[in-house]
């Protein structure tokens, strides 16, 4: 009778274990094509407080912009996408927009402009999309995704004109956006933001030492430590949730991963903001140092979290909410230069890289 | 019999795949009360919603085992841990949850997965203002 009621909807969890040293890693690949994340937290054992080449790179990620009711159309100036989309040097993603219930928009550095339109939107826009994957039952949301370098949609086509309409008299589709340029893009966007309400914001960096903590006992082999057990922790340690509950306990029984030991100091750093994979993918080349350097522990842990509202996840597939937007990695690094990489998804996403 | 050769084998690639592994599904909740200075302790929030549980499940269901990880009780939110088999009993009872101690109230359920990593990086909380 009940067997309905323990159906959950479908999660991936992908369990990639490689070497930096093996050319074939995919590392980078998969690093790159989360294009927005939003935190990256680092967790350094045995440390009490950051290096300086590790603090040296996370003061050093990219500023992002906020503007404040852009127009959507204005993405599609053509002097903004002469300079800026076609190099390949901007990307952005509506700020404060609910996937499951407003229009959401994305630009990837790719060119590809993606939105994600509830179906009176979608009907007023007149261009053509898809039914979204995750309200098929109710045909109330679909996605429309164009790329912008393409010929078919350069500046005084056909194409181009009936998007342009669409979102400047149609639609007037406008929300608040994030956008993020590539090192030595800024120029580029000063036009465009002369013309709108814009504000820029640095990521916010937050570090918080941890005293005495049990601590799954973690080995570049890894045969002890299941990865929902691991990955369990590294939220507990996140969210400052005790693991040290008597089982007898009536509030909780969340414990450490068995064999454990324990760490008399760990250091958590969180980075928040529009962070680009390029910022993740040097601090990852720092970590790795810092590893390379004899230690008491021989491991270092990072995870990445996408934005749950993003209407793009890896490598430009579609991305919604069902009941959680979750897309993130956790990158566990050892000093043998092998890692353990693990990504989550929620339903109807595809299978991470 | 020769010796396995001893030099240093190429790191092994391997990938798995999980679909629908995970054994925990965490929530995110908050609790609205209509007396908004009203204070519970975290061992009253856990009663409080077995006997959600109990009303809407019967004895069975009360006796569902879940987790209070986390309680911040000025906010009145909580981050619970349930049997990925027992979530949608659990939510059900919190959602039809209407009163405690002759006041309106209601949960309000912020977050749900099956990983608690992803409970701390929900980007909904970005404030840029």
């Amino acid at each position: 009778m009940f067997g309905d009621l323990e159906r959950t909807p479908r999660t991936l969890l992908v369990c990639d274990r490689s070497s930096f040293l093996d050319e074939k890693n995919r590392l980078s690949s998969q690093v790159e094509q989360l294009h927005f994340n939003y935190k990256v937290s680092m967790l350094l054992p045995e440390c009490s407080s950051a290096p300086s080449h590790l603090e040296a790179v996370l003061n050093s990620f990219n500023s992002f912009y906020l503007i404040r009711k852009l127009p959507i159309h204005e993405l599609l100036d053509k002097h903004f996408l002469e300079t800026s989309v076609h190099q390949g040097l901007v990307s952005g993603l509506s700020y404060r927009t609910r996937i499951d219930e407003d229009n959401c928009v994305a630009l990837m550095p790719n060119g590809h402009l993606s939105l994600s339109l509830d179906k009176d939107s979608f009907e007023l826009l007149g261009v053509e999309g898809k039914l979204s994957k995750f309200n098929q039952r109710t045909n109330s949301r679909y996605v429309v995704s164009v790329d912008l370098t393409d010929s078919s949609l350069a500046p005084g086509g056909r194409g181009y004109q009936r998007l342009v309409t669409g979102l400047r008299s149609r639609l007037q589709l406008k929300t608040d956006f994030l956008l993020s340029h590539h090192p030595g893009g800024g120029a580029s966007l000063q036009a465009l933001l002369s013309r709108c309400d814009w504000s820029e914001h640095r990521p916010e960096v937050r570090s918080h030492a941890l005293t005495d903590l049990f601590c799954p006992l973690l080995t570049s082999d890894l045969q002890s430590c299941d990865p929902h057990h691991l990955l369990e922790w590294l939220g507990a340690v996140d969210a400052d949730v005790s693991c040290e509950n008597s089982s007898s306990s009536f509030l909780s029984s969340l414990v450490c991963p068995e064999p454990k030991t324990t760490m008399s100091r760990a250091l958590s750093v969180s980075v928040c903001g529009l962070l680009s994979p390029q910022d993740v993918h040097r601090l990852i080349q720092q970590i790795r140092c810092y590893l390379d350097q004899p230690r008491l522990e021989s491991w270092a842990s990072l995870t990445v979290h996408g934005f749950v509202d993003s209407p793009v996840s890896w490598g430009g597939d579609e991305h919604g909410v069902l009941r959680g937007g979750e897309n993130f990695y956790s990158l566990l690094m050892f000093h043998d230069h092998t890692y353990h990489l693990h990504l989550g998804t929620g339903a109807h996403d595809t299978c991470p890289p | 019999m020769r010796r396995a050769d001893t030099k240093n084998e190429p790191a092994v690639y391997r990938r798995v795949v999980l679909k629908n592994a995970s054994p925990y599904h965490y929530m995110k909740i908050c609790l609205v009360l209509e007396d908004e200075s009203t204070r519970l302790s975290a061992v009253d929030l856990k009663q409080f919603i077995i006997t959600g549980l109990n009303s809407l499940y019967g004895e069975v269901g009360a006796a569902l085992t879940f987790d209070l990880l986390k309680y911040d009780e000025d906010s009145l939110t909580a981050l619970l841990r349930v049997y990925s088999r027992g979530l949608v009993k659990l939510w059900s009872s919190l959602t039809l949850l209407g009163s405690y101690q002759n006041q309106t109230c209601a949960f309000r359920v912020l977050q749900v997965s099956p990983f608690l990593l992803a409970l701390t990086g929900n980007s909904r909380e970005l404030q840029l203002d």
